[in-house]
């Protein structure tokens, strides 16, 4: 047993284990300054499932979905993803072209924060469009008829699709980015904080939108909250983090009916 | 010949310029040197932002620009362009300097002394209209001081920097042939300091000023004190091909140091040719607000640069004169078509946004 | 030996007005710039007496090509007599002792704003076109220091995005001039604000292409034989301009770009707007023989 293991409670394997692992990052250590925000993390994603990684603010989860998104690169660690093209290779040695081509034809992402992920002046069909055509889609009817029914797919109503983000409400502007995440069927999707901020209601229907979605096209998610009732909504599966490291991980059923770890217990017993 | 309608332009031309150069009469050795002497601060003005030292030549610039200070400016500069470069002249410190004036609003009183030189800081700002009417304005003769200031004063930094009050940064050690030339290169970013300094040395008084003056008034996160202002005669030192070291005359020169309060005292520095007490004073604020991450036009170095240019923006801005109308065609052809697809399908027709040609 | 062997008379100019140095620098970055098709080669741009957005990118490559046996040929909107042309090329015989013509074929540099001429350009011929705005990308980056990390990435979708969106809007796409293309496979240039109708002249042209920014610092080039593609949807086709039909009222030609003259009746008249090759026609309509050229368009339609 290494000494990272000690730290981490790790129980029963998660049930789809039939597959080989969709993502692997393995000791990941990324330091800004002094700070250590992640500490030899390994990260598991198995094909269609939720993972759900939960933590307080400067545990480092957010740090880590950004090297997911290849944003940021890690002091040590290495990244794989089940892609036919990148079997073997570390994907954190890619160049910013390549991985630049990796996001925009392999991953999909929605921030918190729509302004990072869309451009606010550009037509709602635009911004799903731009992620085909940067992908080498230049048919201009099927790029209008894809972004219609990636639209669909998250549930935006379609007949709004050429209005600009600018022009509608939180809810809407986050089916727009997932819209955009998911038009090119990413292998893995992304979600940073993606209903923080909405009402309540909304968030309620964003999040039935994510599950239908997951559903129906098994996608592979990763899901970053500091909210325990999305992760519990959400995730078949569940990380937590703090301070840089995975102190617990498990079903999520496990994780909220029987913590192990005495800082994952005070977070499910603080939020019931 | 069937085109002579849009012919002629070459007459036109000649005749216009004809016409701009006999409004200005003729222009002699006495006009030049009475600008000279009477209008130094312009003539100061014209060299700062042409780079290039010559009292005489700019004189002769703004005599046959009539005083349209972008057109001197670029007359400066296109003759400057033509001259080979014969030597690089020795770095000088600011204790070298002949020193006419040197404020400091950081301290009351500084290591030499504040020394107010000729300013009109302190003046009444009121017309001499008698003059108008065949009165003289003589002015009153200087009482000179007790004590002369010595020519060459101690830099103020320096006190400062032996105080630990002022963070020291290592020079860098680099042959003057090798200082990064903005004249010869082009300016890319993130900028060498070298070219920024250069820049903003060159920049166009009124646009540093305007954007000096938003960091000051609150766009930006600078507060700008004078650390020290400085109008003085810089020696211009060059090395004799026999290994000698001589000195080829003064040439005007104003420089200061803003200062600004955030965990640590930070300065801004600028100098240019010339003296020219608000143009320094804006630039040394840009020098330093644009090392800052505030998201302002003048916090943003490409931003400042860029805009501050003064043949680039005067030139542009004046393009727009030109004829435009193969891209005008072009536009038009777009416009209509859509016209007619509304017209087809039976719609109302809109208001259509046109891409806009560049130019 | 003396000094005085070694060293030239004093003259008030070089030969070219820039001198030498000036020029060894753009004759690399020009090397540069055909080395690497459609790439934006960044230039120091020396200050000519002619102000900036005047053509001084164009003059300087003009500049550094010319020697005395140059034929030089300037023109603005197709028009060799338009003020601006007549002034650039009346520098060019003051300071080079350069040929002037306004006949296409005879011209070895053309120097232009706005546009191609129609008659076909030769291998021993160079077109250099003035730019006002180099960057493709300006309209969706106006920082030009991330501009040119894009174009590093061949990063161009908000490019095709900006195309979506004008057939979005207008169910047309509205790009005039300076229409966004692809060179060499690699980069997106502008091809300075030449109406449409040109851009194809520059596909695998038998001549070279030099596009120079001066305001801008920035020199981009075409060689010979290389693609030049716009950028289009496979199912919206380029559109040229709608000039293939319209007859020039002064020589009765037809096929070729147009300016339009608007009259008081509401109508409009259409006259070539590659005035030398309006000219040529005019003349030999009276009776004179002179020879025009091969056209890259015929009956109004190039391919």
């Amino acid at each position: 047993m290494g000494a990272a293991d000690q730290n981490t409670i790790t129980r029963q394997k998660p049930r789809l284990m039939l597959a080989e692992p969709m993502l692997t990052m393995r000791g990941i250590v990324r330091n800004f300054g002094d700070v250590q925000a992640l500490r030899g993390v390994d990260v598991t994603v198995y094909p269609g499932e939720v993972l759900g990684i939960v933590g307080e603010s400067g545990s480092g989860k957010s740090t880590l979905l950004r090297m997911m998104n290849l944003e940021d690169t890690p002091e040590a660690g290495s990244y794989h993803l089940s892609l036919p093209d990148h079997q073997d290779s570390n994907l954190f040695s890619l160049d910013r072209f390549q991985r630049r081509m990796l996001r925009a034809r392999h991953i999909g992402i929605v921030y918190q924060n729509p302004h990072i992920g869309l451009l606010m002046g550009h037509t709602s069909s635009g911004n799903v469009a731009e992620r085909l055509l940067v992908a080498g889609n230049r048919n201009f009817a099927e790029l209008r008829e894809r972004a219609r029914l990636s639209l669909a797919a998250s549930e935006f109503p379609v007949e709004r699709m050429d209005a600009t983000p600018r022009e509608l409400s939180g809810g809407m502007q986050q089916r727009v980015q997932l819209a955009k995440a998911i038009a090119l069927e990413p292998a893995v999707l992304l979600l940073d904080e993606p209903t923080t901020g909405l009402d309540v209601s909304v968030q309620a229907l964003v999040l039935d939108t994510l599950k239908r979605l997951q559903r129906d096209r098994a996608i592979t998610m990763v899901l970053v909250s500091h909210d325990l009732g999305v992760i519990r909504t959400m995730a078949d599966r569940v990380v937590v983090m703090r301070r840089g490291e995975v102190v617990e991980q498990g079903l999520a059923d496990q994780i909220f009916q029987d913590p192990q770890h005495p800082y994952t217990q005070q977070l499910v017993h603080a939020k019931l | 010949m069937a085109y002579v309608a849009t012919r002629g332009g070459e007459h036109a031309i000649e005749q216009a310029e004809r016409l701009f150069r006999s409004d200005l009469g003729k222009i002699s050795a006495a006009r030049v040197s009475e600008i000279k002497t009477s209008l130094p601060y312009l003539v100061d003005r014209v060299m700062g932002e042409a780079s290039l030292y010559e009292p005489d030549l700019a004189a002769l610039a703004l005599a046959q620009a009539g005083g349209e200070l972008s057109e001197a400016v670029l007359l400066l500069r296109a003759y400057r362009t033509t001259q080979p470069r014969i030597g690089y002249a020795k770095t000088i410190e600011q204790a070298d300097l002949f020193t006419v004036r040197r404020i400091s609003a950081a301290f009351k009183d500084i290591p030499g002394g504040q020394i107010l030189g000729p300013t009109l800081d302190y003046s009444h700002r009121l017309l001499r209209v008698e003059v108008l009417t065949g009165e003289d304005y003589v002015p009153e003769p200087v009482i000179a001081s007790e004590t002369p200031a010595p020519a060459e004063q101690p830099s103020l930094t320096a006190w400062q920097k032996a105080q630990g009050l002022i963070a020291d940064h290592a020079t860098d050690d680099v042959a003057p042939e090798n200082i990064p030339d903005l004249t010869r290169e082009p300016l890319l970013f993130p900028a060498p300091r070298a070219h920024k300094l250069q820049s903003l040395a060159r920049a166009e008084t009124g646009g540093v000023l305007a954007l000096g003056y938003s960091t000051m008034r609150g766009y930006g996160d600078i507060h700008p004190t004078v650390n020290e202002l400085r109008l003085a005669e810089a020696p211009v030192r060059l090395r004799h091909p026999n290994g000698t070291v001589f000195n080829a005359g003064r040439v005007r020169v104003s420089q200061a140091e803003i200062i600004t309060k955030s965990a640590k005292l930070e300065l801004g520095f600028s100098a240019t040719f010339g003296w020219n007490e608000v143009k320094v004073i804006s630039a040394a604020t840009l020098d330093r607000a644009s090392a800052q991450d505030a998201p302002h036009a003048a916090s943003t170095e490409e931003f400042v640069l860029y805009h501050t240019e003064p043949v680039e923006s005067s030139g542009f801005c004046i393009h727009f004169k030109l004829p435009h109308y193969v891209t005008f065609q072009s536009s038009l052809d777009a416009i209509r078509r859509v016209k007619a697809d509304n017209v087809e399908n039976g719609k109302a027709p809109e208001p259509v946004n046109e891409k806009e040609p560049a130019l | 030996m003396s000094l005085k062997d070694l060293t030239k008379p004093w003259t008030a100019f070089n030969y070219g007005f820039l001198d030498e140095s000036a020029k060894r620098e753009l004759r690399r970055k020009m090397l540069k710039a055909i080395a690497i098709p459609g790439y934006q080669v960044p230039y120091a741009s020396r200050e000519v007496p002619m102000a900036r957005g005047w053509g001084t990118g164009g003059l300087q490559v003009t500049l550094t090509l010319l020697k005395p046996d140059a034929v030089v040929k300037v023109i603005d909107q197709g028009a060799d007599d338009s003020v601006n042309a007549v002034s650039i090329r009346k520098f060019f015989n003051r300071v080079g002792g350069s040929a002037e013509t306004e006949d296409t074929s005879q011209a070895t540099i053309i120097q232009s704003r706005h546009r191609v001429p129609e008659e076909k350009l030769r291998a021993d011929q160079v077109l250099v076109l003035q730019v006002p705005n180099p960057e493709p990308l300006r309209p969706v980056q106006p920082d030009m220091s991330i501009a040119r990390e894009m174009h590093g990435d061949a990063d161009y979708g908000q490019l095709w995005l900006v195309l979506y969106e004008q057939l979005v809007k207008s169910g047309r796409i509205m790009q005039g001039t300076e229409y966004p293309s692809l060179v060499n496979g690699r980069y997106v240039i502008t091809p300075s604000p030449i109406p449409r109708w040109d851009v194809k002249k520059l596909h695998q042209a038998e001549h070279l292409t030099f596009l120079s920014a001066g305001r801008e610092k920035r020199i981009y080039a075409i060689p010979p034989f290389t693609n030049v593609e716009p950028l289009v949807f496979d199912d919206v086709p380029y559109r040229v301009e709608d000039h293939q039909d319209k007859t020039c009222y002064r020589t009765d030609v037809t096929g070729f770009f147009m300016n339009e003259l608007p009259q008081e009746d509401g109508s409009s008249l259409y006259e070539l707007s590659d005035s030398n090759f309006g000219i040529k026609h005019l003349k030999n309509s009276q009776g004179e023989t002179l020879t025009i050229g091969e056209t890259w368009y015929k009956n109004g339609r190039m391919d």
